[in-house]
């Protein structure tokens, strides 16, 4: 059953094949997770989202349109909504200032670098993570989706619902608003000029 | 390539994605004369970094194996669920067969309501065209008539003044519905004739004797003597008539067709 794509197996699970299911929740929870954890910086959020996907998916499954795009997208999309809905209602955006466990950062350092290398390395992804957690959400899902996700611009503008051009502008905007944020933290000289052309072009 | 161009491809250059080789060359070469540009370009080439960075370090990163066991659990909830369901729809009818089914009542009700309605109003018409039918009706043939008829089709208007017996509601085509319709010939079934109108006191007794109908042409004017009304415009047309002709020769009524 592992060959089969996910349309096939989406299908099986319809009808009541509990092995599709698990095929499908293990082919598929990853990237769901990520983007959602992503998207909320929560891991209790990432969870709920992973769940509440799979769960419509088994109420809703016959919603999906194959000819509209792929499982994943379709997934992805149904995680977005929720992963909206999660931070409006709890006005959980970006929980930075917060030392519970659950929002601690969850990287972990690599064994094979050297302590100063593995520390610098590790301060530096979780700038970004922050700098990532910290942008608007229509900027966010974006590069969470084509930078840290490789989902291609057609699959994202599938996903989000908006055209290629959109997408293409919004990563603009939201990988210039990314060095806005980390520059201080990572020391780049900042010239001149620079903040004169982001200022033109990103206004 | 100016700075303005190259700003819109630094961020495709630094992330390494596909592009035209030549505006490739073209965007470097750039940064290589201009400092402000390269600097743009070292930025998005850190950032690049850092993010891929840090997509390699949340690549490991999956949901809790509790979460496959909770969804498996509610599949197998839900699949049983739907099984009782299944079952017990199998046994009992569904709550909402009982609407479907005072509904298909109610429908019925309607139908066979019209149905009735529209039967007893055909049934209310009827013994209207029954008594238009005991009428006297004309007939092509006079053989076929027995005497008592002839003798009813004389005797009633002598009951009534003639000018309000002999009136244009009782002029009817000759009734298609009579069964022995078909048998009469076509220029009878396309008539329009007025009941007899006696031509003489006379008793209806000596009609008892039989006669004969004979079809006569008369003057237009001639309705006007029957109290019929006469259409000025066609005052100088001809009207056919039916002469009832005792067995002693004598006219005893007349009856107009159009």
């Amino acid at each position: 059953m592992s060959e089969l794509n996910d349309n096939e197996l989406l299908r099986l699970m319809l009808a009541g094949d509990e092995e599709a299911l698990a095929l499908l929740y293990r082919r598929r929870q990853g990237a769901i997770y990520r983007f959602a954890l992503h998207m909320s910086g929560s891991r209790s959020i990432a969870e709920d989202v992973t769940q509440e996907v799979f769960l419509f998916l088994m109420r809703e499954g016959h919603v999906f349109d194959p000819s509209k795009g792929t499982v994943g997208a379709f997934l992805l999309g149904v995680a977005r909504n929720h992963v909206l809905r999660r931070l409006r209602a709890e006005h959980h955006l970006a929980p930075l200032g917060d030392d519970s466990d659950d929002d601690a950062p969850f990287l972990e350092a690599s064994a094979d670098m050297c302590p100063l290398e593995d520390l610098t390395r590790a301060e530096t992804i979780e700038s970004v993570r922050k700098a990532v957690l910290s942008l608007p959400a229509k900027y966010r899902e974006v590069v969470v989706l084509c930078e840290l996700q490789d989902v291609s611009y057609g699959e994202t503008a599938e996903i989000l619902g908006c055209a290629i051009g959109t997408i293409r502008s919004r990563l603009h905007r939201a990988r210039a608003l990314l060095l806005v944020k980390l520059k201080p933290a990572t020391g780049v000289e900042e010239t001149s000029s620079t903040t004169v052309k982001s200022a033109r072009c990103f206004a | 390539m100016n700075c303005q161009r190259f700003e819109s491809v630094v961020s495709e250059l630094a992330r390494g994605r596909m592009m035209a080789a030549e505006q490739r060359d073209e965007a470097l070469a750039h940064s290589d004369e201009c400092d402000d540009c390269a600097g743009r370009l070292r930025d998005e080439e850190m950032l690049t970094r850092g993010l891929q960075s840090l997509a390699a370090e949340m690549e490991p990163l999956e949901a809790p194996r509790a979460v496959e066991a909770k969804l498996l659990e509610a599949f197998r909830a839900s699949r049983v669920v739907t099984e009782e369901k299944s079952a017990f729809i199998r046994v009992n009818p569904r709550p909402n067969s009982r609407y479907w089914a005072a509904a298909i009542a109610a429908m019925l009700l309607i139908a066979i309501s019209i149905v009735v309605f529209s039967w007893s109003k055909r049934t209310s018409d009827e013994p209207r065209h029954a008594v238009k039918q005991e009428e006297p009706q004309p007939k092509p043939e006079i053989n076929n008539k027995s005497n008592e008829q002839l003798v009813q089709d004389v005797e009633k208007p002598a009951v009534d003044p003639l000018p309000q017996r002999v009136t244009p509601k009782r002029v009817r085509p000759v009734s298609s519905r009579r069964p022995d319709s078909a048998q009469v010939a076509n220029h009878v079934t396309k008539e329009i004739a007025t009941d007899f109108i006696p031509l003489s006191y006379m008793s209806a007794a000596s009609l008892q004797e039989g006669g004969q109908i004979v079809r006569v042409q008369l003057p237009r004017s001639a309705l006007a003597n029957f109290g019929l009304p006469v259409n000025m415009d066609r005052y100088n047309e001809k009207v056919k008539a039916d002469v009832l002709v005792g067995v002693d020769g004598t006219a005893r009524a007349i009856r107009f067709v159009q």
